[in-house]
């Protein structure tokens, strides 16, 4: 009896989120035919000087584009704080 | 230009200043309608043979170094042209008008094309075109692979058409035959075009060498289109057979270098070969024009993955600043990747999977989840703080953490319970993975690490 019911409920279910599936199914195609071409562009001109170049544009290394250690010493987060609650309680546990 | 008066004056002053360029747009196929029905009407079939023999004799190209053999060859080149533009000419009328609008139009189009460029090439071969004329292969080229493309793409919205009309229950046959007819049939002629490079055994000044990599890049384009990486990596390795008697790299236009470094850097990174695509990536990078933000973006698409594997380290926001699409595409990753949030970033890979699958960055991007782990444990370490630090002497980190804190903080997001087995299966994980200098793990009621176990 009772796995009646939960097969019912889940047809109900099933019948529920079905509208939902083909509405998406038929918004799917949109996105792919708008798509941007992934193509590299070809350059308007066939060459230039090098203080035209991405290098000479920034200060002529590439320090700034990425950060220069991957610690995070920013402790003032939500995340941090958050971890630090779930450490004390893991602590006070043993400690009992 | 139609072929009259102007025309056989442009030819031949191209060729008194032996400008390549300025003789290759005299074989533009994109021009206005109107200009290209004028070249169309300028001649018939039965007098354009004679008519052009008599202007290119006439024009003073004579006078500059045209000889007999090459005329011919010409002749026959802008024959070529002019049937391709009369095709052209009709497809394009009749895509304009609606009635037709499910007949395919632009296959007998991109076909007269491929003559033209078949024409050309035997031009090189048989009627000893010069070197200084090779723009003119760069724009037929490049005009083959749009028009390829153009053609493929209305066969398969028209058969698409047609599958929606009479349902077809032939499961057995692929889709996706023949859905790149065209651009295949492109792909061999262009080969030929970089092999008739490739293969000059002239002095390199006046050598057809100095078309290889705008041809090269053309094909890899093609290639990477149809999705071949091993026809790309073929090219690659001709390339690299034929170096030594090849002009330097850098002594190519820069839009060649730039082009030809991003496609070498994507098909090592597809290889996971990350060290050499960082390299190739960075060089495409640096030498891209400042303004070119499409195709820098694109070479970030790959480079920042790249990074991330070989130096750990995320891209700055001052970096991703201008590219709005990046910042949608990375930025959620690199921050759950910087505070070690490991649901998030579970979920955040989620999120974009389907772009992240198609631009095939996916399998890379996942293992960033390691870093995140890794970041995650070293704040684990942090939190402990210090031993009592005896009198004047320095703190010293405490560097025994308990195996269940990192249990709770590798759960924390997801409040899925891990148990401790896991989580040393974890820890020796990174260690193995993460740790280059001696850290000692023993197997006890706690995770014993000694001392900098978090190395750069």
């Amino acid at each position: 009896m009772a796995s009646t019911q939960t097969t019912s409920k889940k047809d109900d279910k099933a019948a529920e989120t079905k509208p939902d599936q083909q509405q998406q199914a038929a918004a799917e195609p949109k996105p792919a035919a708008l798509e941007e071409d992934d193509e590299f562009e070809d350059f308007p001109v066939d060459d230039w000087q090098t203080e035209e170049t991405e290098a000479a544009s920034g200060d002529g290394t590439t320090q700034h584009l990425w950060e220069e250690s991957w610690d995070d010493d920013d402790t003032s987060d939500d995340f941090s704080a958050q971890l630090k609650e779930e450490l004390k309680k893991v602590e006070a546990s043993r400690k009992r | 230009m139609e072929f009259g008066g102007p025309f056989f004056k442009e030819f031949a002053a191209a060729w008194s200043e032996k400008d390549g360029y300025r003789l290759s747009r005299t074989l533009y196929p994109d021009l206005p309608t109107e200009k290209l029905r004028k070249i169309w009407r300028s001649q018939n079939e039965h007098d354009i043979k004679g008519a052009l023999r008599r202007g290119l004799q006439n024009s003073g190209a004579a006078l500059e170094g045209l000889v007999n053999n090459e005329t011919q060859g010409w002749i026959e080149v802008y024959i070529a042209y002019w049937k391709a533009v009369g095709d052209i000419l009709a497809a394009r009328e009749s895509s304009s008008d609606n009635s037709k609008s499910s007949q395919v139009v632009w296959d007998k189009a991109c076909d007269a094309w491929r003559d033209l460029l078949i024409v050309l090439i035997r031009g090189y071969q048989n009627h000893g075109f010069e070197a200084w004329t090779i723009p003119c292969l760069y724009v037929v080229g490049r005009h083959l692979r749009l028009f390829s493309i153009k053609a493929d793409d209305e066969r398969s919205i028209n058969n698409s058409f047609d599958d929606n009309t009479a349902t077809n229950f032939q499961d057995d046959v692929d889709p996706e035959t023949g859905k790149h007819e065209k651009l295949e049939e492109c792909a061999r002629v262009l080969n030929r075009m970089f092999m008739l490079c490739a293969t000059d055994r002239a002095p390199i000044e006046e050598s057809r060498k100095w078309g290889i990599y705008y041809i090269v890049n053309l094909l890899l384009k093609t290639y990477f289109k149809l999705n071949s990486v091993s026809l790309s990596k073929n090219v690659l390795r001709m390339l690299a057979a034929g170096q030594q008697d090849m002009p330097a790299f850098s002594a190519f236009p820069k839009s060649q270098q730039v082009t030809f470094k991003y496609h070498e850097g994507v098909l090592y990174f597809w290889e996971e070969n990350y060290v050499e695509a960082e390299k190739h990536l960075t060089h495409a990078w640096n030498l891209c024009h400042k303004d070119a933000i499409r195709n820098k973006e694109l070479i970030l698409t790959y480079l920042i993955p790249c990074h991330l594997i070989t130096t750990h380290t995320l891209p700055t926001e001052k970096l991703l600043e201008p590219y709005p699409r990046l910042q949608k595409l990375f930025l959620p990753l690199c921050r759950c990747i910087k505070k070690g949030e490991l649901h998030l970033f579970d979920l955040a890979l989620q999120e974009g999977e389907e772009e992240f699958v198609r631009r095939r960055i996916y399998l890379t991007l996942e293992r960033g989840r390691d870093i995140a782990l890794r970041n995650l444990l070293r704040k684990v370490f942090i939190a402990r703080g210090f031993e009592d630090a005896k009198e004047g002497e320095k703190p010293v980190r405490r560097s025994r953490v308990p195996i269940a804190e990192f249990a709770a903080a590798i759960s924390l997001g997801s409040q899925e319970k891990v148990d401790n087995d896991e989580v040393e299966c974890h820890l020796a994980n990174m260690i193995y993975k993460v740790s280059q200098a001696s850290v000692t793990f023993s197997r006890s009621r706690f995770g014993s690490i000694a001392i900098s176990p978090f190395p750069q």
